[in-house]
């Protein structure tokens, strides 16, 4: 009887929730099409969960673990659950099976109850997520109950059963129906999303990093042809939807996102909840309950699938979009795999390509970049000019040689253009047999990219591949992380596949193989910080740290460093868009470098150095690494 | 320097000793009784101390020198070079009775007062006039001025009240009917903005075309700028010719006659541009690009009323540094440099700027630049045209005072 | 309500030489598309192939009338006669082109030839409820601005200190339609007797101070004068004496009454 009731129960509510996720699936679905491989994402899906999500949960060791009980709990329950409602399989060992898998998941959501209740992290949503702790205590607990009871062969009387049974149920409802847009929405919507990601290279299965922006096809379209970029929330493709609806709002990303810690209307767990709630018609958002885009209220705007997305009196406000520095820490982040700076480029790219609301002083920039191949409009013929004295061999056209030095738009600029000559005295000590572009060299487009001007950027990055594939060299290095990421990643898109190193890198190898001796070791304090496009967009973070340690430098790591770094402010063209905040991002970070008691901070970015030295002193030293290499490998007389 | 300087005269042996010699031939003879201290020959020698001690003009927290000699003490001030009267002698009159021909000048007269961009105009019309063998003729509102000076020869007066009345219409009506009168051979304008406002006015309306904006002129040849800014185009002096500022240089100490002629007669018509009326205008509200004065603050300052009040007391457009706008003090749009606004103010008051290289990429364009500072050695009190070394706090409120004692505040 | 006309004319990138909009006609389409325009036509004399034309047309406009001429011709004739058959209420033009001529003259010989009142360095423009007349403001030296009441039609050039253009954005531009209109246009007479040469930056001749007597002393006095600023320092004076010394040097520049 109460068995029965049971079995009835957890059907009723697994059917029904079958229901639901039928009817959320449909509103994804309308997203854009997208080429996606969903047997292989399915075969792919075990190891996909194992291991890349684990990577990222297992960072928090309390949450890995009431995860691991609760989920792994409850879904042997469910299991058991099911097989139990055969009524020939309903064995007291089975009951007994069921009993410890129910008492696993009652440890979880124990765990899971103290912290919600106790702990309280600040980044957490409120509002139905509340409800998570009872609902899986009340579950686990109730079913425990009745099947301890069934396994002792039923002593219980059956009023207390059924009880039981319904309490039990009501945490299940609670939580099957919580797929709708509840905490387990993650479950359901999480697993399609790992079988049906947008990147599937960023799995352990695959390259394992996958960074690059996709290419947007701009084959010359008509007056009927879809937008360019996202304007409404439709113009996503629909796996992309899934993963914005995946979102379990653990704020990871909020805690990581360096524009919320500035005060910046930017909050990423907030930005992923106001593309989920433009889903549906008529929801204003209001019953999100975690933080806001900090000075921007809940429920300013109108939403639904078929409203433009940004706007003043939108879904998403402007300065929210343009606040981003595209720094990848939310995805760093993200338990669930949302690619976020994947949705901030498709709403700028609409923005900029389909409206031109990009921000002013942004748009004046694009402007100078299209018609003179430099962000700043300057004359290309004078991007030597601050090395006159240098002699810098041109690479012309046909020409060979082995390394090619890619010198970046900090050629123009005062300050990195003695960290360029640093790193050119360094290449002349080792006798590295190098050249440069000269007045070829086109800016490499990042700066249009990020600002969602990908007509300009496609057409950047067409004229340097063929420019590059037009001369032979084994390698090329830049001091510039933005240009080295666009050059390794983005290019081969567009035909440009090349061996690509970071300065840092080459300088390592010329220490190491004895080309660089050091003569002077440093002997002195030195914070390091990753620039975003090296560490988390392309994992370069040992090659600097190794080349500080080879020459001497007492090495210090900053609260937030590596692939977790925290970014300097200066990426995604957040310094032209210029959102205020309540703090400045930069200042943020200066703050990190002075906790770490080093009097210099070594940067491996022109916007990084750019960024940081743009801090009020007193604080401290910003060198450059080549300059600290340059300055450790003087030769001895 | 050798009555400042403590200097001890160096000896030079070969002068002593001709000094000492009384005879030479046969033998030369030397009196070395005496004491001799020869007339020349000692060159005064520096005492480095001394000048190290003159250049100091700081001492705490960190030694601070000047050794250009630019430094005044404050018991030397104010010091405002007066320049003398002129010690040449008066220029001869010239007179041009008979001319080969006429050249207009026409002047702009902005707001009443012949400006030096007017006196170019003159000298361009005299330069031309001086090869044919013309006179110049001033077309010119009527005002008290000796035209003469300035190198005109005849005086057409157009009415008084157009200097300050904007009446583009009427006045090109009367230039183009004097032009219809006298025939002359060249037409200069200033291409200012009324001047080259008149300038296309009377050309569409003699039918001809403008040379506008001519950067250099000689009697053979006019050049101008065009291709967007990429082409000189150059031709014969035309008929119609607008003279671009600072493109030729003033007359200085020359007499011409300002001959009055007769008043070309008013045109009639009704003016299409009516009601004009200057429009009060709020320094704050100016854009930064397009501000002439200037009042501007950067990590030095700490007093934000001081400095409110001061850009209200001098009628100045405030702006800042990136610091300052940064920090929330002033608006972003207001702040100066390469990654703000290129000003080009004919002004630039800096309190508490050190001088970027940034910043001063955005002051490039600025004609005379003030700077407040405590650090002698900031990089804006080198390019700064009046440096003063001192805290802002201090000397934005007495400025503020000054000012309100003058009468506009 | 009131109809409408834009002259655009292909600008020129003072670096890179590349063609692009022309700053100030992008302004006067800027103004163009915030008038409550019944009807709006932008018009341009030249190439209809030239690349800078989509840039006026990712603006936001859906179609440009390229009036298609040979170089070296002069536009004026045939604008006027096709703005003739359009009677705007108000032509808006930047008030220099780039490129060309450079010369200001064809809004003046345009207005002249239509007969119609032209008003120069227009930053605002509100059309008053009749519709028969127009508020305009002019920019002025020093950010000074000056209003005045114009009856329609007329032609106005637009200032740089006008409100900038928005961005042009890639989606619009390649959609928007460029209708082009072969005309006949007679040569430019007066640009063919000119010759033309690169540019040559020379240094601009110096009018520091009073002017003397035209010597080269003098110039040389000038010159060296200016190249040196005043480079005055007062070290640690009082604030009275420091501010006496600001006040006198502005009131030497001019910017303070005397």
């Amino acid at each position: 009887m109460i068995a029965a009731a049971l079995s009835t129960v957890t059907l009723a509510v697994l059917l029904v929730g079958l229901g639901l996720a039928l009817v959320q699936a449909r509103r994804w679905r309308a997203g854009r099409a997208a080429a996606v491989d969903l047997w292989a994402g399915l075969a792919a899906l075990p190891g996909r969960y194992l291991v890349d999500v684990h990577a990222v949960v297992g960072r928090k060791p309390f949450n890995a673990r009431f995860h691991a009980l609760s989920a792994g709990g409850f879904l042997a329950a469910l299991a058991l659950l099911v097989l139990l409602a055969l009524p020939p399989l309903r064995h007291p060992i089975l009951w007994g099976l069921l009993a410890v898998a129910l008492a696993t998941m009652l440890a979880g959501g124990l765990m899971v109850g103290y912290r919600r209740r106790v702990l309280r992290p600040p980044e957490l949503s409120g509002g139905r997520f509340s409800r998570l702790p009872l609902a899986l205590t009340g579950f686990a607990a109730a079913f425990l109950l009745v099947a301890a009871d069934q396994s002792a062969g039923g002593v219980l009387p059956v009023p207390v059963g059924l009880a039981l049974v319904a309490l039990g149920g009501w945490g299940l409802a609670e939580l099957v129906f919580g797929v709708w847009k509840g905490p387990l929405k993650h479950a359901v919507h999480g697993a399609l999303h790992l079988v049906a990601h947008p990147r599937p290279a960023r799995f352990h299965d695959g390259a394992g990093r996958d960074s690059g922006l996709r290419p947007l096809e701009l084959a010359a379209g008509d007056a009927d042809s879809a937008p360019l970029g996202a304007g409404r929330v439709l113009d996503f493709a629909w796996n992309r939807l899934l993963g914005f609806d995946a979102c379990v709002q653990c704020g990871r990303c909020e805690s990581a996102c360096p524009a919320f810690a500035a005060g910046l209307p930017l909050n990423p767990k907030a930005l992923i909840q106001d593309l989920v709630a433009s889903l549906d018609e008529g929801d204003d958002g209001r019953a999100y309950a975690g933080h806001r885009h900090p000075g921007h209220p809940a429920g300013a705007g109108a939403s639904g699938p078929s409203l433009p997305l940004v706007g003043p009196r939108a879904a998403i406000h402007p300065d929210t979009l343009w606040s981003c520095t595209t720094c990848r820490a939310c995805v760093q982040e993200c338990p669930m795999m949302i690619e976020h700076v994947d949705a901030v480029i498709d709403l700028r790219r609409y923005q900029t390509l389909e409206l031109g609301a990009t921000p002013v002083k942004a748009a004046a920039v694009l402007e100078e970049l299209r018609a003179t191949d430099n962000p700043g409009g300057r004359d290309l013929a004078r991007r030597l000019d601050w090395a006159v004295d240098l002699r810098l061999p041109v690479l012309a056209d046909g020409g060979a040689c082995d390394v090619l030095l890619w010198l970046g738009d900090g050629a123009y600029d005062l300050r990195n253009q003695r960290s360029l000559r640093a790193l050119v005295l360094l290449l002349r000590r080792a006798g590295v047999d190098f050249a440069v572009l000269g007045a070829d060299e086109l800016d490499c487009g990042d700066v249009a990219r990020r600002l969602g001007d990908e007509a300009t950027f496609q057409d950047l990055a067409r004229r340097n591949v063929a420019l590059l594939n037009g001369r032979t060299f084994q390698r090329i290095v830049t001091a510039d992380p933005h240009a080295f990421h666009c050059l390794r990643n983005e290019y081969p898109a567009f035909g440009g596949r090349w061996t690509v190193l970071h300065h840092t890198a080459l300088l390592l190898e010329l220490v190491r193989s004895g080309a660089l001796p050091v003569t002077a070791p440093l002997a002195r304090a030195v914070a390091y910080h990753d620039p975003c496009y090296l560490g988390r967009y392309n994992g370069e973070t040992e090659a600097p740290r190794a080349l500080l340690d080879a020459i001497g430098a007492e090495r210090r790591e900053m609260a937030r460093s590596g692939l977790r770094s925290r970014c300097c402010g200066g990426g995604g063209g957040a310094p032209l868009t210029d959102v205020v905040g309540e703090r400045r991002i930069p200042d943020q970070r200066m703050d990190d470098a002075r906790a770490s008691g080093a009097p210099t901070l070594a940067v491996a970015c022109p916007t990084c150095t750019l960024m940081l030295e743009g801090v009020v002193e007193p604080r401290p030293a910003v060198a450059e690494i080549a300059e600290l290499v340059l300055a450790a490998t003087e030769p001895t007389p | 320097m050798s009555e400042q300087h403590p200097t001890a005269r160096r000896r030079d042996p070969r002068a002593e000793r001709a000094a000492r010699t009384v005879r030479v031939e046969p033998r030369r003879r030397l009196v070395l009784s005496v004491d001799v201290v020869p007339q020349t020959g000692g060159r005064p020698r520096r005492d480095p101390r001394a000048r190290r001690a003159e250049a100091i003009v700081q001492s705490v927290p960190r030694l601070r020198l000047d050794w250009t000699g630019k430094a005044v003490g404050a018991s030397a001030l104010p010091t405002v070079e007066g320049r003398g009267p002129r010690a040449a002698s008066e220029p001869v009159l010239r007179v041009i009775d008979d001319p080969a021909c006429l050249l207009f000048a026409v002047l702009d007269r902005p707001d009443g007062a012949l400006s030096g961009h007017d006196r170019q105009v003159l000298a361009a019309a005299r330069l031309l006039a001086d090869a044919a063998g013309g006179a110049v003729v001033a077309v010119v509102p009527d005002g008290g001025e000796d035209l003469g000076a300035l190198g005109a020869d005849r005086v057409l007066p157009l009415p008084a009240a157009w200097a300050d009345e904007y009446a583009p219409e009427r006045r090109a009506a009367a230039v183009a009917a004097a032009i219809a009168r006298w025939s002359p051979r060249h037409i200069l304008f200033a291409e200012s903005q009324d001047g080259g406002d008149l300038a296309r006015r009377v050309a569409v309306a003699c039918g001809e075309r403008l040379f506008a904006g001519v950067e250099s002129l000689s009697s053979a040849r006019a050049a101008r700028r065009a291709g967007g800014g990429a082409t000189e185009l150059g031709c014969a002096p035309p008929r119609l010719l607008s003279i671009a500022a600072d493109a030729v240089a003033p007359l200085g100490a020359v007499r011409h006659e300002a001959r009055r002629l007769d008043p070309p007669p008013e045109p009639d018509g009704v003016p299409a541009l009516q009601g004009a009326r200057r429009l009060p205008v709020d320094p704050d509200g100016v854009g930064l690009g397009e501000a002439d004065f200037i009042v501007s603050a950067g990590n030095g300052v700490t007093d934000w009323d001081a400095f409110a009040a001061l850009g209200r007391a001098l009628g100045a457009t405030r702006a800042g540094s990136r610091v300052v706008c940064d920090a929330g003090h002033l608006p972003r749009d207001r702040q100066v440099g390469a990654s703000g606004t290129v000003v080009s103010a004919r002004c630039y008051l800096a309190f508490g700027i050190a001088g970027a290289p940034q910043h001063l990429q955005g002051i490039g364009g600025v004609e005379r630049v003030i700077a407040v500072n405590t650090d002698l050695h900031a990089a804006m009190i080198k390019r700064a045209d009046l440096a003063i070394i001192a805290d802002a706090q201090a000397v934005m409120p007495a400025l503020v005072r000054l000012a309100r004692e003058r009468g506009h505040g | 309500m009131v109809d409408v006309a834009i002259l655009l004319s292909v600008g020129r990138h003072p670096v890179s030489g590349r063609a692009r909009r022309a700053p100030t006609d992008a302004r006067a389409l800027e103004m163009a598309l915030g008038l409550p325009a019944v009807r709006r036509t932008a018009l341009h004399a030249g190439d209809p192939a030239s690349p800078a034309l989509r840039d006026y047309l990712g603006m936001g406009l859906d179609r440009l009338t390229v009036l298609a001429m040979a170089h070296g011709c002069d536009p004026v004739e045939p604008l006027a006669a096709h703005l003739r058959s359009l009677s705007p209420g108000i032509v808006l033009t930047g008030n220099r082109a780039e490129g060309g001529e450079d010369s200001g003259m064809l809004p003046y010989r345009v207005a002249h030839t239509l007969g119609v009142a032209i008003v120069p360095d227009v930053v605002a423009i509100t059309v008053e409820a009749g519709g028969g007349a127009a508020e305009v403001v002019q920019a002025l030296a020093r950010g000074q601005r000056r209003a005045l009441r114009v009856a329609l039609p007329f032609v106005a050039t637009i200032h740089p200190a006008a409100p900038s253009a928005r961005p042009s954005a890639f989606g619009p531009a390649r959609r928007g339609r460029i209708d082009s209109v072969p005309v006949e246009a007679p040569p430019d007479a007066f640009l063919a007797a000119c010759a033309a040469r690169p540019w040559r930056d020379r240094p601009k001749r110096l009018t520091v101070g009073a002017p003397g007597s035209g010597g080269a002393l003098d110039r040389l006095r000038a010159a060296t004068e200016a190249k040196a600023g005043q480079g005055r320092l007062l070290v640690g004076p009082s604030p009275d004496e420091a501010a006496l010394a600001i006040y006198e040097c502005l009131q030497e520049q001019g910017v303070l009454p005397r």
